[in-house]
């Protein structure tokens, strides 16, 4: 792991989709040692403000030198990310944490909710470069905050939108059941999928109770965690998330990304309040 | 160009440090983890705080950023003193930095016992005693009461060779007097001071933010509070004073050597600069040479009024 500490210079800001900023920077050694799902902690420079903030790495071109961050705007670190000009310099910690295990070749579904969308763009680039069939799942509250489907090329791409304003009327997680139901019929009778995940706690959880009562194995489905983050690298303790057999685990070492099978989903909150 | 000052620090009972910047117990976990940190930098690592038994420590949400500071409630989460001396220890004796094990507990006897385990156990090289956890059940009773606290120092001080070090709460109406028992008891030194009992209000959903409601506040929130206990305990007692609260800079770190501090740790910084200890310490370096002064023992200025009365 090559850890940066040297600042990174903003090439490119941008409104992917409604309620959303992307910040592209130039800073190669983190484009280039990055993988899908890892993520930065970048230092914010708002009045009063101290921690970093964490973001997984939209995307990243080792070629260009860049890396992609998507994110909405929630509080101050946020705000003050959001209004980074072009030519600014940011203060990138990492890559950190564990990204997705990518290979294999049974077909991936990726579905996000919300703003858990912004990992998928590495993802879905990196599962396509493998040859897999990748169906991407995306869910918002409305039409205006879908990211664009040209953002993710190679997916087939299905829509949710609470107000019913574009695809699905309802939760992205009916479309794991009304699109995939036949291989809901689990590993053990052949085919099966590799389901990815990140969004909302409740629409994991949600997520996890389907795949439950279809039998699927929570080993096969990835789930990238978002919870508070002081340090992290795993010094500060701040992050942690119910383990399955008792304790915690730490969201910035031993995931972000990890298997469903990992966590006590009764016990996982959704700890976001901003 | 003058001579490069001599930044050493005398903890008492043979611990000599080459700096005297450290890093705080809960803030660079074991020494393992921090990134890009040179730990050939630092005075000495303070680990994470660490009892008898494992303890998974509390449910989220166990951190809040506020004003320039942040809340957190760990709960002590360790693997345990048999863990830290079988597997950690072996590993820090190769390393060319003093660790000192930050030790915690509920009773004097669980505290003793952790102590025990420790004492002889190569690549340690003091302890700390948490005498003031905030966010377990009892983690404040030996820290309040200086009689409490005196008994605590001296039950762990007839079981360890190792140098001692009493880590000061200041959540006490007196702080001073604290000390002051925890010197006579026969602690090596204290450090000063642990963090601030404080809580935050998640005002949409209308609850506290951290699952145990309260938590400790640190950062540069609590500076000038930790630099007034600091100076006060540094004119009280004899044994060195290692200054801890809110320290970001090198001009920090200098503000509590000159309120009497022998040597500062670093807390909350650590998480945003790993680097910080380094620089803090060059800092450090660049001022004693910019004022003409060779040694670090040459910069606590006194209060007026203490000379006026002495």
């Amino acid at each position: 792991m090559s850890i940066a500490v040297a600042p990174a210079v903003v090439v490119e800001r941008s409104v992917p989709m409604a309620g959303a900023v992307e910040l592209v920077v130039y800073h190669p050694p983190s484009a280039a040692a990055v993988n899908p799902g890892q993520f930065f902690q970048l230092a914010v420079g708002a009045p009063r403000t101290i921690l970093r903030r964490p973001y997984s790495a939209a995307w990243s071109d080792a070629a260009s030198g860049r890396v992609g961050f998507i994110f909405n705007v929630v509080g101050a670190g946020s705000a003050w990310l959001s209004q980074r000009d072009e030519g600014s310099e940011l203060d990138l910690l990492g890559p950190l944490g564990r990204g997705f295990e990518l290979d294999g070749d049974r077909p991936a579904v990726c579905i996000a909710g919300g703003l858990g969308i912004a990992v998928f763009l590495g993802v879905v680039q990196a599962l396509v470069a493998r040859g897999r069939k990748v169906t991407m799942l995306q869910g918002a509250r409305m039409s205006a905050q879908l990211l664009p489907a040209d953002r993710l090329p190679g997916a087939d791409v299905r829509t949710a939108t609470d107000d019913g304003s574009r695809g699905h009327h309802g939760s992205v997680v009916d479309l794991i059941s009304s699109h995939f139901p036949p291989t809901f019929t689990g590993e053990r009778q052949g085919g099966g999928i590799d389901l990815f995940a990140c969004g909302p706690t409740p629409m994991l959880q949600s997520m996890i109770g389907l795949a439950q009562r279809h039998a699927v194995p929570l080993s096969s489905i990835q789930v990238a965690l978002e919870t508070p983050m002081g340090c992290g690298v795993g010094t500060c303790l701040g992050c942690a998330a119910p383990r399955r057999e008792g304790g915690y685990l730490l969201t910035c070492q031993d995931g972000p990304c990890v298997r469903a099978d990992r966590i006590d989903w009764d016990r996982m909150e959704d700890q976001f309040h901003g | 160009m003058a001579d490069r000052p001599d930044l050493m620090v005398d903890l008492g009972r043979g611990l000599r440090l080459r700096s005297p910047v450290l890093v705080a117990s809960g803030t660079f976990g074991y020494g393992f983890d921090a990134p890009q940190v040179d730990r050939i930098a630092l005075g000495a690592i303070v680990t994470k705080g660490t009892t008898l038994r494992p303890r998974e420590g509390n449910a989220p949400n166990r951190i809040a950023e506020t004003p320039s500071g942040m809340l957190n409630a760990i709960g002590l989460q360790n693997p345990g003193v048999d863990h830290v001396a079988r597997v950690y220890a072996p590993v820090w004796a190769s390393w060319n930095v003093p660790v000192i094990v930050n030790v915690a507990g509920d009773a004097i006897d669980e505290y003793v016992a952790v102590a025990e385990r420790l004492d002889s156990v190569p690549g340690i090289a003091g302890l700390e005693l948490n005498i003031s956890c905030p966010n377990v059940a009892n983690g404040l009773q030996f820290g309040v009461d200086p009689d409490q606290a005196a008994k605590l120092t001296s039950a762990v001080r007839a079981v360890t060779r190792l140098t001692l070090i009493v880590k000061l709460t200041p959540n006490v109406t007196d702080v001073v007097a604290i000390a002051r028992a925890v010197e006579d008891a026969g602690a090596d030194a204290v450090s000063a001071i642990n963090t601030y009992v404080g809580m935050a209000i998640d005002v949409r959903r209308r609850r506290p933010v951290l699952s145990r409601e309260s938590g400790g506040l640190s950062g540069p929130a609590i500076k000038p509070l930790a630099l007034h206990a600091v100076w006060q305990v540094a004119q009280a007692v004899r044994i060195p004073v290692i200054g801890i609260g809110g320290i970001m800079t090198p001009g920090d770190a200098l503000e509590f050597l000159l309120a009497g501090a022998v040597a500062v740790q670093l807390g909350t910084v650590n998480y945003i600069r790993p680097q910080a200890a380094h620089e803090v310490h060059e800092g450090i370096a660049v001022y004693l040479q910019e004022h003409g002064l060779r040694d670090l023992r040459d910069l606590p200025i006194r209060s007026a009024s203490v000379l006026t009365h002495a």
